[in-house]
């Protein structure tokens, strides 16, 4: 059964959870809107399109501490990191939640990323469905669509003074008082319609286009930064490194991205994918051939960031197209 | 004719006559709206180029995936400059280059799906509407405006207090997610491994935090001393929105009043930082 809960009383609840756990939700940093943790439930924005980055870095962050080994008594100790605290992340566009299924998918495989695991165990992720779409959303393509509820514990959607209210886990019931809640009177608002992208069949004739110049060509344009792997909310390469300081060891990850020069340089300096061709092909080919080989889904939940981000106007979308039209090799 | 109908033509007449094997120029985006740089190899491609207030990018980096190929290049008068400081840097071959100049009114911000409003800060304040350096122009020289003050936002940066202006800089380098979007776009960086990414010895730690950000940030900025042209393009390609322009014109600023050096006015001049002087000193010791 559907709820409602009044505008105000959200605000109280996101005050309520903002001094029991740590709350990340959309909010303005100069002209940008992005997930920060919230210290002023003022700051929570609730209308906006979407945030410029997406917010898998609160389950995978950008840099973090695996583990610390320090010499104790003649011995090394390895000291594993831990998550510490809960945390609710309010505001997930539902594209967002799905990219968070796909990243659990080689993460919690066995043998799990433990941290990874502690986060997820330790994250409540609260969705706004989407009453309007970008031009450049293309989630229904996708797997997703405006009203998924993938990975969600509650869901809310504007209505008029308030939004109506799906709590879909017990986690997510047990952190909404039935008190803040009352029936729901107003009927559910249509969901938008996004822009349909030909994804039916693209494994097969991504296989099929490996070998092309295609790639190349695309790759001439492309000038190798890491905005479409940073923005994206389903990519989840990353570097490791160890920092030691005095007989202590740190190891720390990091994002890092196929498109960077070096990303897949071995011992003793060969880079396997040395040409912008090759790293162009891995990109698309990891997202629409690879992923979902060894897992099922595309790797994509078209979130149209890496489209409005990428600075040279490298679009999945047209690839996705120019890769449907291509003949069988000869 | 049309600036984009004299940029085909000279394209056409390249790609058809064998001069070069590559027009790098602009072509329409996937927003109906923006340009995106655009690689001809055919005659028949040439008609896919344009040229309009959309073609912010500076393609001139981009000579650099070609070395030593024929390649003609669509440039503005900025980008212009940047073939100059890679010329004077021995980067690239002029003889391997047909450079297609165009007269340029200036660009404007590059806003996804929208067109752009606002004309880009660095054409505010432009004293460069026709190429410094061209084989083939495209439009009327015109006359160049006097700029009072080509850097106003440097100068309102320097004019706050030393707290502000660090307070200012860690937040927006609180941000930055070391995709090197800045680096990549910019036709001043162009080492083979970078600083930030040499690992052995680690230079830069991986952590995409405050620390590590701020070194990286200011790091390239100094590398670009004397090199940076003002093109805005690190700004232009910031996910973030970080005020890059705001660091590396800095020093562009620092350089212009110390040694009356403008990089890529020309491809001989000395830069400063590649020549040494004995009686420079610069106030140390003093």
């Amino acid at each position: 059964m559907r709820q409602f809960i009044s505008k105000q009383n959200l605000i109280s609840w996101l005050r309520q959870q903002m001094e029991a756990r740590q709350l990340v939700a959309p909010t303005q940093v100069d002209d940008l809107i992005l997930f920060r943790r919230i210290d002023r439930v003022d700051d929570v924005i609730l209308q906006f399109q979407n945030t410029a980055t997406s917010p898998k870095e609160w389950l995978f962050p950008k840099t973090e501490t695996l583990f610390h080994v320090e010499r104790k008594d003649g011995k090394a100790e390895l000291i594993p990191a831990e998550i510490d605290g809960e945390t609710v992340i309010f505001g997930l566009r539902p594209c967002d939640a799905r990219g968070i299924t796909m990243l659990d998918l080689p993460y919690l495989a066995d043998p799990a990323d433990t941290l990874y695991r502690q986060h997820r165990q330790k994250t409540v992720l609260v969705g706004l469905s989407c009453l309007t779409a970008c031009p450049e959303c293309f989630c229904e393509s996708m797997g997703s669509g405006p009203e998924d509820t993938a990975a969600l514990d509650i869901m809310f959607t504007e209505v008029r003074d308030g939004y109506l209210v799906q709590a879909i886990t017990e986690k997510g019931r047990s952190l909404m008082p039935q008190a803040l809640l009352s029936p729901a009177e107003t009927v559910k608002p249509p969901a938008p319609e996004t822009a349909p992208v030909p994804s039916e069949g693209i494994t097969a004739k991504m296989r099929q286009a490996f070998d092309g110049p295609y790639w190349g060509r695309v790759a001439d344009r492309c000038i190798h930064c890491n905005v479409c792997a940073y923005v994206c909310p389903t990519c989840y390469c990353f570097d490791v490194r160890d920092y030691t300081n005095k007989g202590s060891v740190e190891r720390v990850r990091s994002w890092e991205s196929c498109q960077s020069p070096g990303f897949t340089k071995i011992a003793g300096g060969h880079d396997p994918r040395a040409n912008k061709g090759a790293r162009m092909r891995q990109r698309f080919s990891h997202k629409l051939l690879y992923f979902p080989e060894q897992f099922g889904p595309l790797h994509c939940v078209g979130c149209g960031r890496c489209v409005r981000a990428c600075p040279v106007n490298i679009d999945i979308r047209e690839i996705m197209q120019d890769v449907q039209r291509m003949g069988a090799p000869k | 004719m049309s600036q984009t109908a004299q940029i085909r033509q000279a394209a056409r007449e390249l790609l058809q006559g064998k001069a070069v094997e590559c027009v790098i120029g602009y072509e329409r985006g996937t927003d109906g709206v923006n340009a995106r740089p655009f690689f001809a190899y055919e005659a028949a491609e040439a008609d896919r180029l344009i040229f309009d207030q959309t073609c912010t990018h500076d393609l001139a980096k981009y000579l650099l995936n070609r070395k030593g190929k024929s390649t003609a290049i669509v440039v503005k008068p900025c980008d212009s400059r940047a073939i100059n400081l890679l010329l004077n840097e021995s980067q690239i071959q002029r003889d391997k280059l047909h450079i297609i100049g165009v007269v340029c009114p200036g660009v404007v911000e590059r806003r996804w799906g929208t067109p752009g409003a606002k004309q880009l800060n660095a054409c505010q304040v432009c004293q460069q509407h026709t190429p410094v350096v061209y084989d083939t122009l495209v439009g009327q020289p015109v006359s160049e405006p006097a700029v009072a003050d080509p850097y106003p936002d440097v100068a309102g940066m320097e004019a706050k207090p030393a707290d502000e202006r660090r307070t200012f800089w860690e937040e927006q380098f609180s941000r930055c997610l070391r995709c090197y979007a800045c680096r990549q776009a910019c036709p001043g960086c162009y080492c083979p491994e970078c600083f930030a990414e040499r690992l052995d010895p680690l230079w830069v730690g991986i952590r995409i935090a405050p620390g590590e950000n701020e070194v990286w940030n200011t790091m390239r900025a100094f590398h670009l001393a004397g090199r940076c042209i003002g093109c805005y393009q690190c700004e232009q390609v910031c996910p973030v929105n970080i005020r890059l322009s705001l660091l590396n014109r800095k020093l562009e600023k620092d350089v212009l009043g110390m040694f009356h050096f403008q990089a890529g006015m020309d491809a001989e001049s000395p830069p400063p930082f590649s020549t040494y002087q004995k009686d420079e000193k610069l106030g140390i010791g003093e």
